[in-house]
C-alpha cells in the first residue's frame, strides 16, 4: 500500500513539472500543456485522498495517531 | 514596440525604496530581539514599506504591460523569472521535508542503536539509554525527549499527545484539494473566455484557502494545548516548521489569488494572454502538493 501511494506522489511531481515546462513554454502549445498537466494533478490528488480515507476506513492502513500517556 | 527591442524603464524609484523598506525591516528586528522598546514598532514600519513598495513596483507593471510596452521577449523573461522563483521554493520544502526524513529514518534510529555506530557497538541493545540517557525509546513521533533545559534555555515539553488525524487534518486536506479543482475550473473557465464562471471559481478558491487558514490556526492551537511545541523536541521542530512555511505560503497564495480576481474584474487577461494567472495557479498546485506530502507523511506514512 505505501508503493502505492508513493508511486502516485511521484506520477504527482512529474505532472506538476510537466505543468512548469509548458508554462515556461508559453503560447497557445505550452498554455495547452499546462492545463492538460494541472487537470491531470488535480485528480490524482484527489484519488489519492479518497484512497487513504477508504483504505483507512476499511483498516488497510492506520494512521499515525496512536495516542500515548500523556505526563 | 518590435520584436527584437527589450523594454527598459527609465528613472524607477521602486529598488531604493525597497532597500529602505528592507533595512528598516531588519534593524528593527535585530532590536526587537534584543530586547529594544522601539524595535517592534519599527520592524512594523519596514514591512509596511517593503508591502508598499511591493505594490507599487508591480502596479508599475502592471501598467507597463496593459499598455502594451511588452513583447513576447519580456514575456518570456517573466516566464524564465517565474520558473527560478519556484526552482527556490521547491529547495525551501526539499530542505525541509529532508530535515525530516533525516530525523525520521536515520538520526533517531541510530540514537536507539539501529545499525552499526557508536550507540550500537556493545551487546547491550540500547547502549543510549546506558550512556546518554536513561530509557530512551527511539519511537516516531520521538514522544519522550529529556527532560532536560535546552540551549535556548527553554525546558522541553514533553508527552504529548499526537493530533486526530480523522480530524482537522483531513478536513483541512480535503478543504486544499477542493481549492485545488475550483481552481482548475477557473482556469479552464479563462481559457474558453467564460468570464463569470472564472469570477465565481475564483471566489470559491479563495474561499477555500481561508478556510484553510483558519483551520490551521485551530489546529495549531489545539496542538499547542496539548503540549506539543517547537521546543518539544525533533518532531515537535519538524511538524511547526513545515506546517508553518506551507501555512505562510497558503497567506501569500490567497493574497496572489486575490490580486489576480481584482485583475480579473479590470479586464486584463483574455483567453490566450494570461501569464498572471498561470504563474498564480501553478505556486497554488505546488502548495497543494506539498500539503497532500505533509498530510501523507507526517499523519500516515
Amino acid at each position: 500500500m505505501g508503493y502505492l501511494v508513493i508511486a502516485i506522489i511521484v506520477v504527482i511531481l512529474f505532472s506538476l513539472g510537466s505543468a512548469l515546462i509548458g508554462m515556461v513554454k508559453g503560447g497557445k502549445e505550452g498554455s495547452d500543456k499546462m492545463f492538460k498537466s494541472l487537470r491531470l494533478r488535480i485528480s490524482l490528488s484527489v484519488f489519492l485522498f479518497v484512497l487513504l480515507m477508504f483504505s483507512s476506513y476499511m483498516g488497510w492502513i492506520e494512521p499515525n495517531t496512536t495516542m500515548l500517556p500523556t505526563q | 514596440m518590435s520584436e527584437q527591442e527589450y523594454y527598459i524603464p527609465h528613472g524607477t524609484y521602486w529598488p531604493i525604496i525597497g532597500s529602505i523598506g528592507v533595512t528598516t525591516l531588519f534593524v528593527g528586528f535585530a532590536n526587537q530581539m534584543h530586547g529594544v522598546e522601539w524595535g517592534g514598532s519599527v520592524m512594523g514600519l519596514g514591512m509596511a514599506i517593503v508591502v508598499f513598495m511591493l505594490f507599487g513596483w508591480l502596479g508599475t507593471v502592471v501598467n507597463e504591460s496593459v499598455n502594451g510596452m511588452y513583447n513576447k521577449q519580456v514575456g518570456k523573461s517573466f516566464r524564465w523569472g517565474m520558473s527560478w522563483f519556484i526552482f527556490s521554493e521547491v529547495m525551501f520544502f526539499a530542505a525541509f521535508f529532508g530535515a525530516l526524513f533525516y530525523a525520521r529514518i536515520l538520526s533517531v534510529p541510530w540514537l536507539g542503536g539501529a545499525d552499526n555506530n557508536m550507540f550500537s557497538g556493545a551487546t547491550e541493545a540500547l547502549e543510549t539509554s546506558k550512556y546518554i540517557w536513561e530509557g530512551f525509546q527511539a519511537t516516531w513521533p520521538l514522544i519522550n525527549t529529556p527532560g532536560a533545559i535546552g540551549q535556548s534555555g527553554v525546558e522541553f515539553s514533553s508527552g504529548f499527545a499526537l493530533v486526530d488525524t480523522w480530524g482537522l487534518p483531513a478536513l483541512n486536506t480535503g478543504l486544499l484539494l477542493t481549492s485545488g479543482v475550483t481552481l482548475t475550473y477557473a482556469h479552464h473557465a479563462l481559457r474558453k473566455g467564460h468570464r463569470n464562471s472564472l469570477v465565481f471559481w475564483m471566489i470559491a478558491t479563495i474561499t477555500l484557502g481561508v478556510a484553510f487558514l483558519g483551520f490551521q490556526i485551530a489546529e495549531y492551537g489545539h496542538a499547542y494545548h496539548e503540549g506539543l511545541k517547537l521546543t518539544s523536541g525533533i518532531y515537535g521542530s519538524t511538524f511547526y516548521l513545515l506546517t508553518g512555511f506551507h501555512g505562510f505560503h497558503v497567506t501569500i497564495g490567497v493574497i496572489m489569488l486575490t490580486v489576480i480576481l481584482y485583475r480579473i474584474q479590470k479586464g486584463h487577461f483574455d483567453s490566450d494572454n494570461h501569464f498572471a494567472f498561470e504563474g498564480v495557479a501553478w505556486y497554488w498546485h505546488f502548495v497543494d502538493v506539498v500539503w497532500l506530502g505533509l498530510f501523507i507523511f507526517v499523519y500516515w506514512l
